[in-house]
């Protein structure tokens, strides 16, 4: 094995793979725009609809005569009160959000300190719907505070009397944006493993079968530099190729997650600290070495690209198993036995980082093991490039 | 200078090459002649380091295979039949190149025998192109630059002219030639008695693994008449 060797071969692969259209659009240009998409329709959907309802409330109230609790609601900006003859029909319809029904000695009722039932017709299987009753109901509840604090004034009591407890909120997370670091700990664990593990396999595909497809694989072997500088060139061009793929998912990432904010309760932290995103960074490195190297020995041993595509999707099926199995379970008080899982202790690591904890033995334990996980990779990949079988299979 | 001792090389229970002995001096191209499944490109494969036989050796260039088998693939260059087998997306120069630099070439070295490579072939309009879209001719000519660029006193070609037209064969056939002249060992496998007959200046035989006959072109005619491919077809035929 020799240094030159291996950088001429990984230089040569770089050039090789980055002048691919296919590769570089499947390993870069889709990580980075999916998420912008994906997100920004969802945000803008969910956004556009909030707006369009609050802004533009439309309402139909069913009284005998004007009285002020109509007046009052009439007076509000984003109320529109629109006539219907079938409230229940117009509200099912979406011709209107909601309908109230307002009986007719209302006026009355309050001046003589009774009270009064409101009827507020909704469909619940509407978000809009939803919307606007919430909003119409705090109305009301504005409206009848006012009420109330007439009737006290008169009687010259101090309004402070009905709320004894204020309650002040306050979240309880170390910082700000919990909700969205949240979210963060579900997805960006299950997208990092999954691209940490198809990121590779474009390249290994067409370094492998695909060297033995064109007809280059003998010829190579035969030049000056070893079968392990051609291997372990071969590698670290699928490393770097595979680290390229990550980072512009997290930067497509984020900004999908700054494109539809508001999807995510618009507390989404967009910049992680430095630290760490390099910590992130070392653990979906370390993956993808050790999908790569799996990928490789396995494309090196197929015939032909499409035999080596067929060999590898079983391995995306047992890496999303992996990633999947931990999404639901929450990084505050996982168990330390689960660190010792292939593959979920990642997951788990990159979402304790995440949320902020920095657990050393937790750390030292996925790394150690992934460590392992590598030397066996590569020392399977060698194996693999070492046997004549598998490198002449006919 | 090429030493085949005793060379074998089974799969399971197939005995693809069956101890064989032959040799190949410097300037000279021997016919590796043989039908399909003989065993010709197991025995170019054994030479090239590429495969470990099972039993025997061979010296090339001074150097045993088993012992010395890097200092081996300094001293030759393979051309095999089939897809020309270059990177699609490398200019012409590119591919070269790679092979130079993985057979330790200097830069300077290297940038000067591609640059008398490309003007002997004929490739200077297309060298800084992508092979890509290249005629299977213009292939042709890189996968010889390439085979040759670190200069190897052994050349090996393994069906070289197989699926290839009357012009790209023609290249190919002279870039053998050009070989001989540059004083290499050379051997050539082949299926058709005709090229062989043509090409070479000794004719190894080999059938089921095993070497049936060895001599030289004209020996050959002298002991079994002019008409070699109806001798070739009864050689083999038979047994
Ligand atoms: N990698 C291999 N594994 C198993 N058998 C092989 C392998 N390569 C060649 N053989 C067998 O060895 C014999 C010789 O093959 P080969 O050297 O390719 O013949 P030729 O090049 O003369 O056509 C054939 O029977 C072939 O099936
Ligand atoms: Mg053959």
């Amino acid at each position: 094995m020799n240094m030159k060797a291996i950088m001429t071969v990984f230089k040569k692969e770089l050039i090789d793979l980055l002048r691919d259209k296919k590769t570089v659009i499947v390993s870069i240009v889709i990580p980075l725009i999916i998420f912008p998409i994906m997100f920004g329709l969802m945000g803008r959907s969910v956004e556009g609809n909030i707006k369009k309802t609050s802004e533009n409330l439309k309402i139909s109230i069913k009284s005998k005569n004007e009285n002020q609790l109509i007046a009052f609601l009439k007076s509000q900006k984003n109320i529109t009160v629109v006539d219907s003859i079938d409230i229940k029909k117009d509200v099912q319809d979406g011709k209107i959000y909601l309908g109230l029904i307002i009986p007719d000695n209302i006026e009355e009722s309050i001046k003589n300190e009774k009270s009064a039932d409101i009827k507020i017709i909704y469909d619940d299987t509407s978000q809009n719907s939803n919307m606007a009753c919430n909003i119409i109901k705090s109305l009301i509840e504005e409206y009848s505070k006012e009420v109330v604090k007439t009737r006290l004034i008169s009687k010259g009591i101090d309004y402070s009397i009905l709320t004894p407890i204020n309650i002040k909120e306050e979240v309880a997370a170390k910082e700000k944006g919990g909700f969205g670091k949240y979210m963060m700990s579900l997805l960006l664990p299950l997208i990092l493993i999954i691209y940490g593990m198809t990121g590779p396999m474009a390249a290994a595909t067409d370094l492998g079968a695909g060297e033995k497809e064109r007809g280059t694989l003998e010829p190579l072997l035969t030049t000056q530099a070893g079968r392990m500088s051609l291997l372990f060139g071969k590698l670290l061009s699928i490393t770097v190729m595979g680290l390229i793929g990550t980072i512009s998912s997290i930067i497509g990432l984020m900004i999908g997650v700054k494109a539809g904010a508001s999807a995510f309760g618009g507390d989404i932290p967009l910049i992680f600290s430095p630290i760490t995103v390099i910590m992130i960074g070392i653990f979906v490195l370390l993956i993808i070495m050790v999908f790569g190297a799996l990928e490789l020995s396995i494309s090196i041993y197929a015939r032909s690209f499409k035999e080596a595509q067929t060999y590898l999707s079983p391995l995306t099926i047992i890496g999303m198993a992996g990633a999947y199995g931990t999404y639901m379970i929450d990084a505050k008080n996982a168990s330390t036995v689960l660190f010792n899982v292939p593959l979920a202790n990642v997951s788990l690591v990159i979402k304790e980082f995440i949320i902020g904890i920095y657990n050393p033995l937790h750390i030292g334990i996925t790394f150690g093991w992934n460590i392992v996980y590598i030397v066996l990779a590569v020392l399977f990949a060698r194996y693999m490039f070492s046997k004549e079988e598998v490198i002449f299979r006919v | 200078m090429i030493q085949v001792k005793g060379l074998s090389k089974y799969f399971k229970n197939v005995k693809a090459v069956d101890n064989i002995n032959f040799t190949v001096s410097e300037g000279e191209i021997v016919g590796l002649l043989g039908e399909n499944g003989a065993g010709k490109t197991t025995t170019l494969r054994m030479i090239a380091t590429m495969l470990k036989p099972t039993s025997g050796t061979a010296l090339i260039n001074g150097y045993d295979l088993l012992k010395e088998p890097h200092k081996v693939r300094s001293s030759i260059g393979i051309l095999f039949g089939g897809e020309a087998g270059l990177y699609d997306r490398l200019t012409a120069r590119e591919n070269i190149k790679y092979f130079a630099d993985l057979n330790n070439m200097g830069e300077k070295e290297s940038r000067e025998n591609i640059d008398r490579l490309i003007k002997m072939l004929d490739m200077e309009e297309y060298a800084d192109r992508r092979v890509g879209k290249f005629s299977r001719g213009m292939k042709q000519k890189v996968a010889i630059a390439r085979s040759i660029v670190h200069n190897p006193k052994v050349m090996l070609f393994d069906e070289p002219t197989l699926g290839l037209d009357v012009t790209s064969s023609k290249i190919v056939q002279d870039f053998i030639l050009s070989c001989k002249n540059e004083n290499k060992a050379i051997i050539f496998s082949s299926h058709s008695m005709q090229e062989v007959e043509k090409l070479c200046d000794r004719i190894v035989i080999i059938h089921k693994g095993k070497i049936i006959e060895d001599m030289k072109v004209s020996d050959f005619k002298a002991k079994y008449g002019q008409d070699l491919e109806k001798i070739f077809v009864e050689l083999v035929g038979d047994k």
